[in-house]
């Protein structure tokens, strides 16, 4: 009875170990090691059953809070980007963190970087987390690696052989991923689990990244019922989105297909002009629930050496501006075919005429149908309505390289020189739930719309959209009289599995211990792995 | 005592559904939010309608990105090949650009759906036109809903001016064009080579098809394309 007892007790605990590791995302860096100014290559494999379609992935320091990061759209529950960690990035023990907005688990890779001007501590002391919860990943022996030796000199082509039985390749359900990089020698970093509580406002984020927050009146501090919410994106044809608040003030923007870095002016109105409002934009600075217990460690004299040279490696290629990474698919932008304050009645181009120093000028000799006046420093501007004879009695929605501005005062001395186009819109214009008496469009030449300042209602913001897909930088041909510094010499984070694959690389100028490293997921949900080290003398 | 208690909770459950509906008030449909459009300015009143339906009906419109928007108010006004949208929030009519549609349809009184699709018209007259989709496939069969403003008698209309029907049907096929057609029976016939136009008469006198309007002739071309006669235009 007894032996039944234990036996049941062990499958159950065998079964609940693989129930954790399924709902787990698996998170894998190019190394273990970095300098700051480097960029950090990563793969994520996502739990079955996810929901989101975004994965997010941040640096953090030991206090949680948030350095950098990135998003990436998941595809067959897989991604891959990379993070450019900053130049600034003071030497020490750093978190990366994987998740969703909606799961409530994060997988935490422990990372070493090294700042590339200060170098390593005097003291040699550094933490490393004490957490036990890590990822635990099965060596598998099935598959074989031909053709790669012990040592190999620099600059020397090496050609390997991948041989999958096809049992093995039946249990993937995933694609492989496969790296060569350099390793360091005494330090091995852990991939471990938390749990974090999800914000209240859970948002799935299903084709792009969602930005939100809450409005409140300025007086009162309450949230904002009713206040319209715009979301510009300055550019050649503006982006903008909208969004009317309901009783709890809160907002949100998906940004669906969105890519790259994107420069997000969001603004806050009482559709009554009443009220001031303040916005307050729900961004996620810290994550300070993810951060383990710590222990300190000391730096071995051979990876002081290791580091040492890795920087200034870091260095040489930041001098000689080598680009570690190139975009293989430029992603479509998202289809405006036109403004979303329609097509222009007329376009206007000020310097195709008499140059004029201000707004006013402007309106008067080259814009018909446009009234704009200054009074008791007050600016009011008008669009002539053709359907009524007459000029609207409100202002029209006036737009400076894109973004709504309401101050006036903020283009009257816009002169000739300043203004690249003016674009009129003079019929009562619609934009799903909002109404606009005209548009009138400046675009600068600068466009960098300095003019606009950030106050409670409106913020500038830098975001991340979705990173696009990049692959590694490695020149066809290096010529001998420059240094060919590469760390990572192969990268294929999503290779399709066979029974055989033939993958090609080159060593670097760099000599010293390489790891080559296969991974893959079984549909049982646990990681296998394969590696095996070489030499470069 | 049972009952009170249940008309208690009844009446909380009855409050808190009510309170519940309270929290809407906001416009909440996503895709509606993106519907880009100019003020509809009424037209001059003549006599005839220069709509295809006066009444809003309920519809859908598909945007060229394949987002939907589905059960609007729509009235396409064939005077102007204009789609109107009832935007019930701001209580306004809007003329929605053209240049972002790929498609409307509109469910009339009958409960039928009536499919409406942007093209581009090469022929007299170029540019962007709503047309009717009557029959679909590898070759279309296609109404303009066309309304004109025409002089007339001035005992029917006192200002001399009407609003007339001017419909014209066209068959379309992506790689050919447009091919206009009357609905009649010879201009049917003549879409089809000699030994063809026989199978079209036999096919039409098997069913017992004599083509007098519009719905004889949408069934005369259904029967042809079921019966894979090619058509030569």
């Amino acid at each position: 009875m007894k032996r039944r007892i234990i036996i049941l007790l062990l499958l159950f605990v065998a079964s609940s170990g693989k129930a954790q590791d399924k709902a787990h995302f698996s998170l894998f860096t190019d190394r273990d090691i970095y300098t700051s100014g480097e960029t950090l290559l990563l793969k994520v494999f996502v739990p079955e059953g996810e929901q989101s379609g975004i994965v997010n992935i941040d640096l953090i320091n030991t206090k949680g809070k948030i350095i950098t990061g990135m998003s990436k759209k998941i595809i067959d529950h897989q991604a891959d980007g990379f993070i450019d960690l900053p130049d600034s990035l003071s030497t020490g023990c750093y978190l990366l963190c994987t998740s969703t907005k909606i799961n409530s688990s994060v997988t935490v890779k422990e990372l070493y970087i090294c700042n590339r001007f200060t170098g390593l501590p005097e003291s040699n002391v550094a933490l490393q987390s004490k957490e036990t919860n890590y990822l635990v990943e099965k060596r598998d022996t099935s598959f074989q690696i031909e053709g790669l030796n012990k040592n190999y000199s620099t600059r020397e082509k090496v050609s390997l052989s991948l041989h999958l039985p096809s049992e093995f390749l039946s249990q993937l359900d995933e694609n492989l991923f496969v790296s060569v990089a350099e390793t360091a020698p005494g330090y091995n970093s852990r991939t471990f689990f938390k749990s974090v509580t999800p914000g209240t406002n859970r948002i799935i984020e299903k084709e792009g990244v969602v930005l939100d927050g809450i409005v409140s009146d300025v007086i009162t501090g309450k949230p904002f019922k009713n206040g319209t919410v715009f979301l510009s994106i300055p550019d050649t044809i503006p982006r903008f989105k909208y969004y009317i608040t309901g009783n709890d003030g809160h907002f949100k923007f998906q940004l669906d297909n969105y890519f790259g870095k994107l420069q997000i002016v969001i603004q806050g109105f009482d559709r009554e002009e009443k009220r001031f409002l303040k916005v307050v934009f729900n961004n996620r600075d810290s994550l300070t629930s993810v951060v383990p217990a710590f222990e300190k460690w000391s730096v071995t004299p051979e990876l002081r050496k290791y580091t040492e040279d890795n920087t200034e490696a870091t260095n040489f290629r930041k001098i000689f501006n080598r680009q570690e990474l190139a975009v293989v698919t430029t992603p479509t932008a998202k289809p405006d075919d036109y403004p979303f304050y329609g097509l222009p009645t007329e376009v206007v181009d000020p310097q195709l005429f008499i140059e004029l120093p201000n707004f006013t000028e402007i309106s008067r000799e080259l814009l018909p149908g446009v009234k704009f006046r200054t009074y008791n420093r007050k600016s009011s501007l008008q669009v002539f309505n053709p359907a009524q004879h007459n000029y609207f009695i409100d202002q029209p929605l006036v737009l400076l390289d894109g973004i709504p501005i309401r101050d006036l005062n903020i283009i009257k001395d816009l002169g000739s020189k300043e203004i690249d186009r003016i674009e009129i819109c003079r019929d009562e214009r619609y934009y799903g739930y909002l109404n606009f008496h005209g548009v009138v469009a400046i675009y600068t030449t600068k466009a960098d719309f300095t003019r606009i300042a950030e106050s409670d209602d409106v913020i500038k913001l830098k975001s991340d959209g979705i990173q696009p897909d990049v692959s590694l930088n490695i020149p066809k041909e290096q010529p001998l009289n420059e240094m060919d510094l590469r760390k990572v010499l192969l990268w294929k984070p999503s290779l399709k599995p066979d029974n055989t694959i033939k993958f090609d690389f080159e060593t670097s100028d760099i000599r010293g211990s390489f790891k080559l490293i296969i991974k893959g997921k079984t549909r049982d949900g646990s990681i296998i792995y394969k590696e095996q080290t070489f030499d470069v003398n | 005592m049972i009952n009170r208690t249940f008309s208690i909770i009844t009446l909380f459950v009855l409050f808190a559904a009510t309170s519940l509906t309270a929290q809407e008030e906001s416009p909440k449909d996503m895709n509606a939010q993106i519907i880009k459009g100019k003020g509809f300015i009424s037209y001059p009143s003549y006599s005839g309608s220069p709509f295809l339906n006066t009444k809003f009906l309920k519809g859908e419109i598909e945007f060229l990105d394949g987002t939907k928007v589905k059960n609007i108010g729509l009235r396409y006004s064939s005077y102007r090949d204009e789609i109107i949208y009832f935007n019930d929030y701001l209580s306004a009519q809007i003329v929605v650009d053209k240049i972002s549609l790929k498609a409307f349809s509109l469910n009339d009184i009958n409960g039928t759906k009536r499919i409406f699709r942007r093209q581009n018209y090469d022929g007299f007259l170029t540019g962007e036109r709503y047309f009717e989709v009557l029959s679909d496939g590898r070759i279309s069969l296609l109404a303009y809903r066309k309304v004109d403003l025409e002089t007339c008698d001035p005992s029917y209309s006192k200002l001399g001016l009407a609003y007339k029907q001017s419909y014209s049907y066209y068959i379309f096929a992506p790689d050919k064009g447009y091919a206009i057609l009357k609905l009649n029976r010879n201009s049917l016939l003549s879409k089809f080579d000699k030994p063809n136009q026989k199978l079209v008469r036999k096919v039409l006198r098997k069913n017992g098809v004599m083509i007098t309007d519009e719905a004889s002739f949408v069934l005369a071309w259904n029967l042809i394309k079921e019966n894979e006669i090619p058509v030569n235009f």
